[in-house]
């Protein structure tokens, strides 16, 4: 869908230089072949489906950031405007700084450790031999096809409190002080167990992202460096590293993204829990919003939430969008 | 490439639209009137809670519903957790459920709302010796929003087996003799003595309301936490050395996992909890039945039983529905003093009405004289909010269970409190 939207800004932009440009430029060439508007039409039943999916919503949301919106409001049908209240009151309160904190902190851990463990299964992938690899391959296609919740789930009975696998197992190998632990009782502690469900889901996205990526490097550039006396560390450093880094800058980008909207593996662990303690902003706004039923505050936060992800993914967006003109 | 930005606004957009919901487009909620002959071929949706229905009740009501109108009784089984963003939702529809339990502490805040139909008229032709404690919840401004439909009393539901091994004999009379009896179950060793996991708030606010203390205070004309009072404090440690004795998680409630559940395995001495909640164990392990037994949560001394949560339930009328006399009708049928009776014996509830009491003789789930030692929240509609998930009551008992004192734990959610409390509507 979004590859589309983005032929949308450019198009016009390669029609207006269609005349004086260069024939054999991909864009314009492109364009010349398809001739009048047969693209629009191409790209119309994306574009509607995401005005109707995405656009709706978000206009709607952002009108809703801008009401008092209560269980009597929305059984009465009511429409209160109140200007900026909600996002004074959000603004203003130590609990969402709070809460913007620790989202960012969240993001960076996860991101971070699933970029590191990621990388290394991808460069493992790519050294295995064929059956080890078909093997390995399996385990992460089935680990990123596994439903969100259903893997939840799964990892809640794992870590279990009184029949959990994960306190049997610790405390048969001697660490009997794990019994009867309760994983979900600090914030450290559930964050822990947050942390290893969302690592776990993403690697599959990486490791095999970057496996694609590693195959593309020519293996003469390693007998190269080789013949220069490079070891694995400086072979990898000078050359794996260079023709990976756009895959990684792509790769921790949509990672980002992933981890900071996490919110099924959050709230289904602990609801945000304990005390409120691992509401990241998601979460945040959905306890805010449905869960106290503020649904004008809530939509105030999670539009909040959406100019906070963009100052995360700024660097990248700004790499990306000077790259575009560069290509202009 | 600005596939990237697109991508972000189009990831996030996704999630803030999990919180645009609503609709502020007009519907009429006029209702039509249709006369009683139209009722034929009509069906009726009613909403009630997890556990309130018991199958004979269920199926002896929808046929004589069916009989007396022609139309067709649609039963649907909520659960509590989640259940006002649900209500709230379902109000806000243009066809919501025509007929709704809602719980008695939650009431006057849907009252408030606008959503509930008013009953007065029905109140006037049936509700004449409706037990003023129960119908307190339905009234707002002077209306009738609701009808009181039962009170759910909370007794100690124990395994007569578990006792008898621990050499016990007797079921205790005194809050010292139960607290004797755990501990002799737990030197046994075989079994947990009672199963009480850290948020049973429920029972929490009866060891508050039998301290003489309630959750909230009234300050000036607005209400406010009362969590720092030292009677709450001191409820609060008798819950501590109950849940001392149990196993069961210091920060879930008693419905993750369901107690009775847990106590049907028969590895558990008690558990407090409704009346029915005997049949659920039972329809866990069938082989439990004979061992179940049920007495008064026992208080300070013999002759006043500790205080408890009067749980109760009321049935209200959507005002968005468009069978407002069809709901009546029902409501006139399920209130009967026949189904409010049956009820009453099949569910261990105590019914709206004193003179059904006496269904209720040598029923030992509902044996307790409620009334007199039971208490509510305060029937205000900003309560409600409070018992929003994360509820700060729910926190406050953890972090006590966990180790902090009393005093330092109110202290902890009290603005959290006052907040919702204070909330505008």
């Amino acid at each position: 869908m979004s590859v589309q939207t983005e032929k949308v800004d450019s198009v016009p932009a390669a029609g207006v230089r269609k005349n004086d440009a260069p024939p054999g430029g991909p864009a314009a060439s492109s364009t010349e072949r398809a001739g009048g508007s047969a693209p629009y039409l191409l790209l119309l039943p994306a574009l509607l489906a995401t005005a109707v999916l995405l656009g709706y919503p978000l206009v709607k949301n952002g009108m809703l950031s801008f009401q008092n919106l209560n269980p009597r409001q929305l059984i009465l049908h009511l429409t209160e405007w109140n200007g900026v209240d909600n996002y004074k009151e959000v603004l203003g309160s130590s609990d969402f700084w709070r809460v913007v904190e620790r989202s960012v902190l969240f993001t960076a851990a996860n991101v971070v450790l699933i970029m590191l463990l990621g990388m290394l299964v991808g460069l493992l992938l790519a050294r295995l031999g064929k059956k080890m690899r078909l093997l390995l391959m399996l385990g992460l296609v089935l680990a990123w096809a596994m439903p969100m919740i259903a893997a939840t789930t799964v990892y809640q009975w794992l870590f279990a409190q009184r029949f959990g696998v994960v306190n049997y197992v610790l405390d048969s190998l001697g660490w009997h002080s794990m019994a009867d632990f309760n994983w979900t009782s600090s914030q450290f502690s559930t964050f822990s167990l947050v942390t290893l469900v969302i690592v776990w889901q993403s690697i599959p996205f990486v490791a095999i992202n970057l496996y694609a990526a590693s195959t593309t490097i020519p293996k003469e550039l390693y007998e190269a460096a080789s013949l220069d006396g490079a070891g694995s560390w400086k072979s990898f450093t000078s050359v794996t590293l260079p023709f990976l880094k756009p895959f990684l800058l792509a790769t921790t980008f949509l990672e980002v993204i992933w981890v900071f909207k996490s919110f099924a593996q959050l709230f289904a662990i602990n609801g945000g829990g304990p005390d409120r303690l691992t509401e990241t902003l998601p979460v945040y706004a959905f306890v805010e919003g449905v869960g106290n039923q503020h649904f004008g505050m809530g939509a105030a936060i999670s539009f909040l939430t959406i100019i906070v992800l963009l100052a995360m993914t700024g660097y990248y967006l700004r790499t990306v969008l000077k790259q575009e003109e560069d290509e202009l | 490439m600005k596939r990237g930005l697109i991508a972000a606004i189009g990831v996030v957009a996704l999630l803030a639209g999990a919180t645009a919901c609503g609709s502020d487009d007009k519907t009429d909620s006029s209702s039509k009137k249709t006369g009683p002959d139209s009722y034929k071929g009509q069906t009726l949706t009613v909403w009630a809670m997890d556990g309130s229905t018991p199958p004979g009740w269920t199926k002896d009501l929808t046929a004589a519903f069916k009989k007396k109108t022609g139309a067709t009784l649609k039963f649907q089984t909520q659960k509590w957790d989640g259940i006002q963003q649900k209500i709230t939702t379902a109000l806000s529809e243009s066809t919501p459920p025509d007929v709704i339990e809602v719980g008695n502490t939650q009431t006057p805040a849907y009252a408030a709302t606008g959503g509930l139909a008013d009953l007065s008229d029905l109140k006037q032709e049936i509700g004449g010796d409706w037990v003023d404690a129960l119908n307190k919840s339905s009234v707002f401004d002077g209306k009738q929003y609701a009808a009181p439909w039962y009170f759910a009393n909370r007794v100690v539901i124990y395994n007569k087996k578990v006792w008898a091994d621990a050499g016990i004999t007797d079921t205790p009379k005194t809050r010292d003799e139960f607290f004797k009896d755990l501990d002799a179950i737990k030197k046994k060793g075989k079994a947990e003595p009672i199963y009480m996991p850290g948020q049973n708030w429920y029972f929490f606010d009866g060891l508050t309301i039998g301290q003489g203390a309630d959750l909230v205070k009234k300050e000036g004309d607005k209400y406010v936490s009362n969590l720092s009072d030292p009677k709450v404090a001191a409820a609060m440690e008798l819950y501590k050395k109950y849940q001392s004795y149990s196993k069961a998680p210091k920060d879930k409630d008693e419905a993750t996992p369901q107690q009775a559940e847990v106590f049907a395995k028969g590895k558990v001495g008690a558990f407090i909890g409704m009346g029915w909640e005997a049949g659920t164990a039972i329809a866990a392990n069938k082989k439990i039945e004979g061992d179940i037994g049920y007495f008064t949560i026992p208080g300070e001394t013999a002759d006043k039983p500790e205080g408890v949560f009067l749980g109760g339930s009321n049935f209200a009328v959507a005002a968005g529905s468009k069978k407002q006399d069809l709901a009546k009708e029902f409501l006139k049928l399920a209130l009967s003093d026949q189904f409010e009776g049956q009820l009453a014996k099949e569910n261990g509830v105590i019914p709206n009405k004193e003179s059904l009491n006496s269904n209720l003789t040598g029923n030992g789930a509902a044996a307790a004289p409620a009334a007199a030692g039971g208490g509510t929240t305060p029937l205000i509609p900003e309560w409600a909010a409070v018992e929003n998930a994360p509820n700060p009551i729910k926190s406050y008992m953890t972090a006590v269970l966990n180790g902090k004192s009393p005093a330092d734990a109110a202290k902890a959610v009290e603005a959290e409190i006052n907040k919702r409390l204070s909330q505008k509507s």
